[in-house]
């Protein structure tokens, strides 16, 4: 999708457990669902 | 409703800004996520930027990530942060590009943009304003911004097309987006994606 909006050079860091020891840490473990940083550069 | 997009994109924002509005009103209410001090310290934000900034900057905190992670600002940039909710990051970024930058938080809740304006005054912080908008409709000139930052806003965004549009309208070329958002290692079946609930919590 960032490809696709005109973006490039697109790094993701490692995941990061958001939603552990929270009220939606079931929910999110159903999904596998982690926190991530994004960075990529305009064209 | 947008024929493509799993849920109305108005329904959705407005049931965001009702549980984000909470938050702000309310901030050790109990949320299906962890916020302030304590979530910034989860998420490996630089503990002394942290210490730095008041109660009322971090406690309303309920990002997904370090959106400087991956990069750290330089002095000087002009930055825009969708989704600025209270302040926090706009408040690390200002830290950051320091006196010669410039930071432009937006977000579609008063509550937070009162607690953000509140907070800059405050701090006594001139290169930090925040201003009312949404993340599909920038009140930003094009290419104004070096970086645009976010954490945990463009999730909550029905047409993310939309979203990274307007953001590379905003940024000049070149420019950095750097973000923090959640994914998903497995699939959400598609009833879930149609229910308006399941995204807000």
């Amino acid at each position: 999708m960032l490809e696709e909006a005109g973006f490039t050079d697109i790094t993701i860091g490692e995941p990061v457990d958001t939603f552990g020891a929270s009220s939606g840490e079931e929910k999110a473990r159903s999904f596998e669902v982690y926190g991530y940083a994004f960075l990529a550069r305009r064209r | 409703m947008v024929e493509s997009l799993p849920v109305d994109p108005d329904m959705l924002r407005e049931q965001v800004q009702v549980k984000y509005r909470e938050v702000a009103l309310a901030p050790d209410g109990a949320y299906h996520f962890h916020t302030g001090r304590r979530l910034a310290a989860r998420l490996g934000y630089e503990t002394a930027a942290v210490d730095a900034l008041p109660d009322r900057a971090v406690e309303s905190f309920a990002g997904v990530g370090d959106p400087f992670q991956l990069r750290r600002l330089e002095p000087g940039e002009r930055v825009v942060d969708v989704g600025s909710g209270a302040g926090f990051d706009s408040f690390i970024a200002a830290g950051q590009v320091g006196p010669d930058g410039h930071v432009v938080g937006i977000d579609m809740t008063p509550e937070m943009l009162e607690k953000a304006r509140c907070t800059a005054a405050e701090l006594g912080l001139d290169h930090v304003e925040f201003r009312e908008g949404l993340a599909e409709q920038l009140p930003v000139d094009d290419q104004w911004a070096d970086v645009v930052i976010s954490n945990g806003v463009i999730n909550l965004c029905a047409d993310k097309q939309q979203v990274f549009g307007e953001i590379r309208r905003v940024l000049r070329p070149g420019g950095w987006l750097q973000f923090a958002d959640i994914a998903n290692g497995r699939p959400v079946p598609p009833e879930a994606l149609r229910d308006i609930d399941l995204w807000t919590g």
